[in-house]
């Protein structure tokens, strides 16, 4: 299977036109986020640390909601069909212009959150317990997109995209229940456990199984719809 | 300017930048006879000069401010000329990479220099005798690390995302209608914000070492960087400003005995951490009004190639890089001696500038190594 490169180069730089406002907003938040956890007070902590959960899930939700299930809507696959593309490099557009729109703000964010328990006083056994929120988000984040990117259905993708990311909040209560992890949370040490590592594992394992499913299943079609 | 720009060679600005960085080697080496650093700095010696004190703020106040401010004209000049893209490539060659290799090397061997001199200085400065009982306490936590004196290029690469934020949201247009009016509603108006920074830590401010962002520091010196991208796109406030040279530097020789008779009263402690108004107020106006007279008086004698300059502006990145962990060291060996500071000082100036020019020499001008850092 070959690749429009440049065609897919451009589709790819006309979603991060797109959304790049609302990308930099995330990304300054963030950033207000990060400095929260460098005041070192625990109101800020809390704050700082509520800021970054919120603003990693609404990077995710943004980025296929506008790329994927506005675009369906207000119809722009008609206009695309016109151009000289073919499905397989809409599909790779699609999912590169995703990866790129999300990417950006979650990595600027997962590296400063790692680095903000590595190098403050806060203590390294959180560096495991952060590590395995963001490879929550980023999971459920491979599913909403995997789903936006196949089914057709306005309802069916929002409901997978909210209930994917609402479901961190039992997922951080269920970290806190395996008594491997939550016991290390306060040491200052970084502790690998099995169930740390077979979780994380898991994570991002079904990540790219989801994402490489959605490529290979877009690859069989022969036709835009 | 606009003369200069077509050329493409700011000769005063390039010159103004090298002259802030070799300003940070003078002043670092200067705090070892400081006062009113001695309890925080590590190599503070035992022959120390109130006189040290009365010429060590004034740079301290102006040289980070104005590299700020060069640095945010340039940023606005390479997008103008080279577009994003070209500011970020230039952003990863020329500071992420010198950062990630130069950090932990800095850091190894200023942290060795240190271990080295805990145990062996006889006359320790009192941060060294606290560093020598930490390590003796086998249960001591150890210290998180620090982006030392290369803080600077973390918060140009925080800078270059949030340069990028302010461009994709327009936040310039409330800054560029201020340079739009009389140069004096900036350069009242600007100390006022940046009170409400460095009111927020000690005073004189400290430099933001911390591996996560600080508030205080983004306001501070992002207003400066800010400052400075937008003069490239309205070079015209300079020739401005230009009539108030004069009031200005009589404002800044006003303000400093103030800020320096102040600054004796309200010694640094742990009951009040924080710097006065009164202080913040007189530091912010201190750096604003610096800075600028800084941009006109180098516009003014510095505007034109000098090889020697050159040579200074091309080697400067490399020489503040070295610079600590060598002065450190040459510090160290130096607490044990006799001499009277001055010699001292000059001493660890002129081996630390030697070493840092003979090894750009060797090692930089004529290498790879000059695309990063040269």
């Amino acid at each position: 299977m070959t690749n429009n490169a440049s065609i897919i180069r451009l589709l790819v730089a006309k979603d991060w036109q797109l959304f790049q406002k609302q990308l930099a907003l995330y990304v300054l938040a963030g950033i207000v986020a990060l400095c929260l956890l460098a005041l070192a007070k625990p109101w800020a902590f809390y704050l700082g640390s509520l800021m970054l959960i919120v603003v990693v899930v609404a990077a995710a939700c943004f980025s296929i909601s506008a790329s994927l299930m506005v675009e369906r809507k207000e119809h722009t696959l008609a206009f695309v069909m016109s151009l000289p593309v073919s499905p397989w490099d809409f599909t790779i557009a699609k999912l590169l212009g995703n990866l790129v729109t999300f990417g950006v703000p979650f990595l600027v964010l997962c590296l400063g959150t790692l680095g903000t328990v590595l190098f403050t006083p806060l203590p390294d056994g959180l560096f495991v317990y952060a590590l395995l929120i963001f490879g929550y988000v980023l999971f459920a984040y491979s599913v909403a997109l995997s789903i936006a990117m196949t089914v057709e259905s306005e309802g069916w993708n929002t409901f997978a995209m909210i209930g994917s990311m609402v479901l961190i909040n039992p997922f951080i209560m269920g970290l806190a229940q395996i008594d491997a992890i939550s016991s290390q949370i306060e040491q200052d040490a970084i502790v690998w456990s099995t169930p740390a590592v077979a979780i994380l594992l898991t994570q991002v394992i079904l990540s790219v199984a989801v994402l490489g499913f959605t490529v290979w299943h877009h690859a069989r079609k022969p036709a835009f719809y | 300017m606009d003369k200069a720009l077509q050329s493409g060679r700011l000769h005063y600005m390039d010159h103004l930048r090298a002259l802030a960085m070799l300003a940070g080697v003078l002043f670092h080496a200067a705090l070892a006879y400081s006062p009113l650093m001695q309890p925080f700095f590590p190599t503070a010696d035992r022959q120390s000069s109130p006189l040290v004190d009365v010429f060590v703020w004034l740079p301290h106040l102006l040289r980070m401010p104005l590299f700020f401010t060069v640095s945010g004209f340039f940023a606005a000049w390479i997008i103008a000329h080279r577009g994003p893209t070209g500011l970020l490539r230039q952003r990863i060659r020329r500071i992420a990479l010198p950062f990630i290799v130069a950090w932990p090397l800095v850091f190894l061997a200023m942290s060795a220099a240190t271990t080295w001199a805990a145990n062996h200085v006889q006359h320790p400065s009192p941060l060294l005798r606290l560093i020598h009982d930490w390590q003796a306490n086998p249960d001591a936590p150890s210290l998180p690390p620090t982006t030392a004196h290369l803080w600077f290029l973390y918060y140009l690469l925080l800078f270059g995302i949030l340069h990028w934020i302010a461009r994709t949201l327009d936040f310039a247009a409330p800054g560029r209608w201020l340079l739009r009016h009389s140069p004096g509603l900036l350069l009242l108006g600007l100390p006022l914000l940046l009170t409400l920074a460095l009111a927020s830590v000690s005073a004189p401010h400290p430099a933001p070492e911390g591996l996560l962002p600080q508030f205080w520091a983004i306001l501070f010196y992002g207003a400066f960087f800010a400052f400075g991208a937008l003069l490239y796109g309205q070079p015209e406030w300079l020739e401005r400003a230009k009539k108030l040279l004069w009031p200005l530097l009589a404002a800044c020789a006003l303000c400093y005995p103030l800020f320096l008779w102040q600054l004796s009263m309200e010694t640094p402690s742990i009951a009040a951490p924080t710097a006065s108004w009164l202080v913040a107020l007189l530091e912010g106006c201190l750096a604003v009004w610096l800075t600028v007279a800084s941009l006109l008086l180098g516009r003014r004698l510095l505007d034109r190639p000098s090889p020697i300059m050159r040579y200074l502006a091309q080697s400067a990145y490399w020489t503040y890089l070295l610079h600590l962990p060598l002065l450190l060291l040459v510090q160290y060996h130096l607490m044990d001696l006799s001499m009277a500071w001055e010699w001292k000082f000059l001493l660890a100036t002129s081996v630390t500038i030697a070493v840092c020019l003979l090894s750009y020499q060797l090692l930089v001008r004529h290498t790879p190594l000059r695309r990063f850092v040269g």
